[in-house]
């Protein structure tokens, strides 16, 4: 057994890697090249009940500390992705966590049923994306009541299959956001999602480039907000927790596993390493641990917290 | 600041104005910028018109301090560009993919608009001193660009209704010359149909091909996954768009209806 081998509510991981969501997760085959570089479980671009072809070109900037984004949350519908869930897992053993989004509780729940009927692995619930306000209004994840009624809807369609919330940095309270979860049923959380939005304006014409003139922004800016935000969530609950936000070394993901994370989820990074960024990292992890005597990276798992212990 | 996920320079957006339109025929034309351009023959830059969108576009020739790109109106944003004036501000990034590998003796075919990115091909293929046959197909003469750039070269012409050359398929006349000379690699950009037919006459002929595939692009740096091929599962847009011969062996959907913007296979039920 690795040393990198961990579990994350029940499920078998061979790396805390995860493929975070909205980065090369549209179809089987490209989740299953993820999978087969070395992550510990792929997820899948969100998706909706219907089709969205997302927003125009340009939607993904890249710049000096990272990525904006304004995809808008284009994807094939629940139907086209329950047949991408179908078909990886018929050609993969790599754990596949579904992502989703929705417009309210009920249609959350309504779409968790459809997609828990696929089997994936976890359904990771998408209340936290910046990208849509116009459509969607100010995500589930800045109000606590509505989080959770998201999270008892989804958990109560889902079955058996874990549930994880993925909140954003931007609440007034992430240890509130983080309880309402975990009262409501959550099985994990996942944080964060993209910051901002930001904006970036092309100087040449005076106009921001993105088209949807907002993106979320990720990337190596965001890093230190992933890492506070893990850290105050492992203070509120026992969940576990899916570290997200700029990871793009190993020493990277281990601020994130220090602070509280069960796993670690990797996106933007693919822009400047490739997906042998996986292959890397958990070298990189293993390195660490082998140096520092740990048998088990669930060893390193929320020492940040040691300071504050009696 | 950690990592390494700085952006390259040449994939932030910076806009800069078109130094000269060329009109070839209505529709068709080609747009020169003023930026010195480090790029492969068949890769690609990103074209934003502000306030309209941006789309992926073949380089149909890289000279000093000169990149062009040649579009033909097809959409809503290929028909703005049409209305570009010399002055106007476009966006411009890149290069992005890549592109052709030459190597040994080629035989250069094209189709369509696929025949623009094989100009600056054939360019770099002629500055190394490269042994080459080219042949282009296109519907009609009119349509055919850059004739005199390639006559020069030798090439060989066909078109639908047989007003320039012969009137057969392009393939035709890439088939007759592999019976006739022996080649290391044939060079392809065109319709997806025409490449499948370039890829079996490659296996035929037990030799390398070099094809440029299309697939819906949204970021053009291998995150978004549109343009993932099924099977391998590769990103046109950073591993391609020119694949190999093994590489293309591996593409479940060569030759077959590919995704849309949603992702969801054209063709395939998409209703919820």
């Amino acid at each position: 057994m690795s040393a990198l081998a961990t579990r994350l509510s029940g499920i078998a991981l061979e790396s805390p890697l995860v493929l975070a969501s909205g980065v090369l997760g549209t179809t089987a085959s490209s989740l299953r090249r993820v999978a087969l570089a070395g992550a510990g479980a792929v997820t899948m671009k969100s998706c909706s009940l219907q089709p969205r072809a997302g927003h125009p070109a340009p939607c993904i900037l890249p710049w000096g500390g990272g990525i904006l984004n304004a995809v808008g949350l284009s994807n094939p519908g629940a139907e086209g992705a329950a047949a991408e869930i179908a078909e990886f897992k018929r050609t993969c053993p790599v754990p596949l966590f579904a992502s989703i989004f929705a417009g309210s509780a009920e249609e959350f729940g309504r779409l968790a049923g459809r997609i828990a009927g696929a089997g994936p692995d976890l359904i990771e619930v998408n209340v936290s994306c910046p990208n849509v306000q116009s459509e969607f209004g100010i995500p589930f994840a800045a109000d606590p009541d509505a989080c959770g009624r998201v999270a008892r809807a989804v958990k109560d369609a889902a079955g058996s299959i874990p549930v994880s919330i993925k909140l954003s940095a931007q609440c007034a309270s992430l240890a509130r956001m983080a309880e309402a979860c975990q009262r409501n049923g959550a099985d994990a959380i996942t944080a964060i999602n993209t910051a901002g939005p930001g904006m970036w304006i092309d100087t040449g014409t005076g106009r921001p480039v993105l088209s949807n003139r907002v993106g979320g922004v990720s990337g190596p800016a965001i890093l230190p907000i992933a890492v506070r935000a893990v850290y105050e969530i492992r203070k509120a609950v026992d969940l576990p927790i899916i570290g997200t936000g700029g990871v793009s070394c190993a020493n990277d993901a281990l601020q994130l596993i220090m602070a509280g994370a069960d796993a670690v989820g990797i996106g933007s990074a693919i822009y400047g390493g490739g997906i042998g960024l996986f292959g890397e990292i958990n070298r990189g992890l293993e390195d660490f641990l082998k140096e520092g005597g740990y048998d088990s990276i669930g060893l390193v798992k929320g020492i940040a917290h040691r300071e504050d212990r009696p | 600041m950690s990592g390494r996920s700085l952006a390259m320079s040449s994939h932030e957006m910076h806009t800069l104005p078109v130094k000269q339109v060329v009109f070839h025929h209505d529709g068709l034309q080609s747009f020169v910028f003023p930026r010195a351009f480090d790029a492969e023959p068949g890769q690609f830059v990103m074209l934003w018109i502000p306030g309209v969108d941006e789309k992926p576009f073949s380089v149909s020739d890289v000279t000093d301090g000169k990149i062009e790109v040649t579009a033909k109106a097809v959409g809503p944003f290929s028909r703005a560009l049409m209305n570009c004036k010399p002055g106007d501000r476009l966006g411009l990034r890149g290069p992005f993919g890549r592109g052709f590998r030459p190597r040994g003796r080629g035989l250069v075919v094209g189709g369509g608009m696929g025949i623009a990115p094989l100009r600056y091909l054939v360019h770099r293929l002629e500055q190394d001193r490269a042994s080459f046959r080219i042949v282009l197909g296109a519907r009609t003469a009119e349509e055919m660009m850059f004739v005199g750039d390639f006559s020069r070269l030798g090439a060989q012409f066909a078109t639908d209704d047989g007003s320039l050359g012969r009137q057969c398929l392009v393939t035709s006349l890439a088939e007759r010359l592999c019976e006739e000379e022996r080649f290391d690699l044939i060079y392809g950009c065109g319709p997806e149909p025409m490449l499948v037919a370039l890829k079996k006459l490659a296996d035929r002929a037990g030799i390398d091909c070099q094809l440029s595939l299309e697939r819906h692009m949204k970021c053009g740096i291998g995150i978004c996954g549109s343009c993932c091929v099924d099977g391998s599962g590769i990103c046109i847009c950073r591993e391609g768009p020119v694949l190999d011969r093994a590489e293309l062996d591996l593409v479940a959907d060569f030759g077959l209806p590919h995704r849309d913007a949603t992702g969801a296979r054209k063709g395939a039920p998409a209703m919820a």
